[in-house]
């Protein structure tokens, strides 16, 4: 493998982490909203919330795609390819983190939020300044380990036939005919990109472990 | 919207169900022989055995399915391992399952503790007693939801292993929308038969759950 | 005025940057619906879907640039309208769907015409020909259809011409593996994972590529024609390609992207398919 085909391969990793950092972005906002609505004091909004949440976590990320990447189509919206995807996975990434994330609001202690109602804080600010702080800190490992996740999932949206490191690893194999090259090289990319992020994650879990002990 | 084309299929796409609920289930299987061999092999006394596993866990859990299984399916034959597209997905998937149920299983084992297993022995059990009822059951009550999660994520996987032609719904479906022109619909569907089937399947180990494994510990 | 601290953003600030967030990709979208050439020009660039790994029709070079014989009627047809044109890579099997869902304007994408794909889209009149075939390494024994049966497997592109093909004309049992493109199933042939292929007359160059003098085509299942695709409905863009390639065809221009990629002169084009029209009605 020669190093134009190398900087095809890195172009396609380029598309790796954009729609990573998109997905991440995007999930982060909108999981925070379906976190809120999962811990809402209104059951019916908790209800519906926690349909949303199964529905993601019940079907295959490839199903999620083909269905975000053919609806908006047919429902009138004229997208790119990969804003099509970048939606698909934000809303993916929305119900899984905003899963996450309620399992933290739920650890923090229950005297936290009691207190907080004594001291007649509104909703905002009970989650602003006391709840959501202390949520997202114990929620820090499992939010890294979904992270590492996603960027193992934009894989996925070779199948769709978008250009990133899974695809280009296909087409570059095409023309050197050395899959076993190729497709080492582009393990090793996404490996070099996770397995810090799986580290991070372990030692956050460790350190949060030894605090709360 | 025409739901004409799918409804047609619907008897294929059933089938196609069978076959991804066959690819877990061999899939699952392989995973937990693995996983059990490499729990043992992790606390060998030479030292390259642990780093083998340890790096085979790590390798598999920091990069995609979707590579794992093309490298199975195409890089694999060019020194002389080739393998159908069906087997292909179980060993892919039991491979990527066996480095997570690893890891699962390893943590039932340790949270173990010495203490009990010496009471055990201490009571007269013998060797087989003390392990079927003071180390297996227990810590196949630890593990169990972690399992059991990891073998709906594995259903789930399997729906990449079309990418390779291996006979389960996501294969079948492409089929018909290729056939149909009706992207939506055939999609729209087959997420709606996976996640009836994720359903069926938690319910189903729910119930195992609460009817062998769900007793009291302090 | 004093640096912003991060306690000190409203929430207002928050909520707007949260909605800016989701709303990003919807402000982006570039519209690619519902096109004439008149709109074309006005818009200055026409966006053609065409095949990104399909050597010599559309494939993207390591530098990653497009190139192909689609690729040179696109730079053709672009200047005959005066615009610029952008290239949307695309699989097998996501040519039909990109089109109909507006992602492009046009296909210039190895389309070969049939009946039941011309009830998706429009077709133009045919400027390219093809010949579907089975290619399988010289010493494999296939000269009938039946023979097909004794084979291990054979790898198709899913949604290809030659999937449509080697289903029909295979005998029942056979095993046939529907990959998700070219690339993949060149990959399985090569890999060794099936004992044929289906692909057309120029698959054989490709796999030879990489085991000189080692592939040949076994059977030829059909003769086709390639068009242009356009939506269902949209006269006038199909009109205007029409007239391009009535054009191009006289004119000598046809000739010379024929002989680069195809290696063969221009053939007689049929006057008309059988259940496929050439114009929008």
């Amino acid at each position: 493998m020669d190093e134009k085909e190398f900087i095809f391969l890195l172009q396609g990793l380029k598309w790796t982490l954009a729609l990573t950092a998109i997905a991440f972005a995007g999930g982060i906002v909108s999981g925070l909203v379906v976190a809120l609505a999962r811990t809402s004091d209104s059951r019916t909004l908790a209800r519906v919330t926690a349909g949303y949440i199964s529905l993601f976590q019940g079907t295959p990320l490839l199903m999620q795609l083909f269905v975000v990447y053919y609806g908006l189509a047919l429902a009138g919206l004229r997208l790119e390819a990969w804003q099509a995807v970048a939606i698909g996975f934000t809303l993916h990434a929305s119900a899984y983190l905003g899963e996450i994330w309620r399992g933290s609001i739920e650890a923090v202690p229950r005297g936290q939020m009691e207190a907080a109602k004594a001291l007649s804080l509104g909703y905002v600010s009970r989650m602003k300044d006391v709840i959501l702080p202390q949520a997202i800190r114990i929620s820090l490992p499992a939010t890294v380990g979904f992270l590492v996740q996603l960027i193992k999932g934009t894989s996925l949206a070779a199948i769709v036939g978008f250009t990133e490191l899974a695809r280009a690893g296909g087409i570059i194999s095409n023309q050197t005919f050395k899959p076993l090259l190729v497709y080492g090289v582009v393990g090793a990319m996404y490996f070099l990109i996770c397995w810090p992020l799986s580290l991070l994650g372990t030692r956050l879990e460790h350190r949060l472990a030894t605090a709360t002990r | 919207m025409d739901f004409g084309p799918v409804i047609e299929s619907f008897p294929r796409l059933l089938w196609g169900c069978v076959g991804t609920l066959g690819l877990a289930l061999a899939g699952m299987a392989l995973a937990i022989v693995i996983g059990i061999g490499g729990v043992v092999l992790r606390d060998s006394r030479r030292a390259i055995v642990r780093w083998l596993v340890i790096s085979f866990v790590e390798l598999i859990r920091n990069t995609p399915f979707l590579v794992q299984i093309y490298f199975i399916f195409f890089a694999l034959p060019f020194v002389g391992i080739r393998i159908n597209p069906t087997p292909t997905a179980i060993i892919a998937l039991g491979v990527n399952g066996g480095a997570y149920a690893i890891e699962i299983i390893r943590g039932g084992v340790q949270s173990i503790n010495k203490g009990q297993v010496e009471a055990g022995y201490a009571l007269g059990l013998r060797k087989s007693q003390v392990f079927r009822l003071v180390i297996l059951k227990p810590a196949l009550r630890a593990i169990y939801p972690s399992l059991a999660s990891q073998f709906i994520l594995l259903t789930l996987t399997t729906s990449i292993a079309s990418a390779v032609a291996a006979y389960e719904l996501t294969s079948v479906a492409k089929q018909i929308e290729n056939d149909s022109f009706r992207s939506f619909e055939v999609y729209g569907v087959v997420t709606l038969l996976y996640f009836i089937m994720s359903w069926i399947m938690m319910t189903f180990l729910n119930l195992i759950w609460s009817r062998c494994l769900n007793y009291p510990v302090k | 005025m004093r640096p912003y601290k991060f306690s000190e953003l409203k929430r207002r600030h928050l909520l707007l940057g949260a909605a800016a967030t989701i709303a990003m990709p919807m402000i982006l979208t570039r519209s690619a619906f519902a096109v004439t050439p008149d709109e074309l020009k006005k818009r200055g660039k026409i966006i053609v879907g065409i095949q990104g790994d399909n050597p010599p029709w559309g494939f993207v070079n390591s530098s990653g640039k497009q190139e192909g014989f689609d690729a040179d009627i696109t730079e053709l047809y672009a200047k005959e309208l005066g615009v610029t044109y952008e290239f949307v890579p695309l699989e097998v099997a996501n040519r039909i769907p990109a089109l109909t869902a507006g992602r492009v304007d046009v296909l210039f994408a190895t389309m070969a015409m049939f009946p039941d794909r011309a009830k998706a889209v429009q077709f133009s009149k045919p400027y390219v020909a093809n010949i579907i075939t089975l290619i399988a390494p010289k010493a494999t024994v296939i000269k009938t259809n039946e023979d097909m049966g004794k084979l291990s497997g054979i790898a198709v592109p899913r949604g290809s011409a030659q999937a449509t093909q080697v289903k029909k004309n295979a005998p029942a049992g056979t095993n046939i593996l529907e990959l998700d493109g070219d690339a993949a199933t060149i990959q399985a042939m090569l890999s060794g994972q099936v004992q044929a292929v289906g692909g057309n007359m120029f698959y054989k160059d490709k796999l030879n590529e990489s085991k000189p003098d080692t592939y040949e085509d076994k059977l030829e299942f059909q003769r086709v024609y390639n068009g242009a695709c356009t939506r269902l409905g949209e006269k006038e863009i199909n009109a205007s390609i029409n007239a391009f390639i009535d054009k191009i065809k006289a004119n000598g221009e046809l000739a010379k992207p024929y002989a680069k990629w195809m290696k063969q002169p221009v053939p007689q084009f049929p006057e008309s398919i059988e259940g496929v029209s050439f114009s929008a009605s």
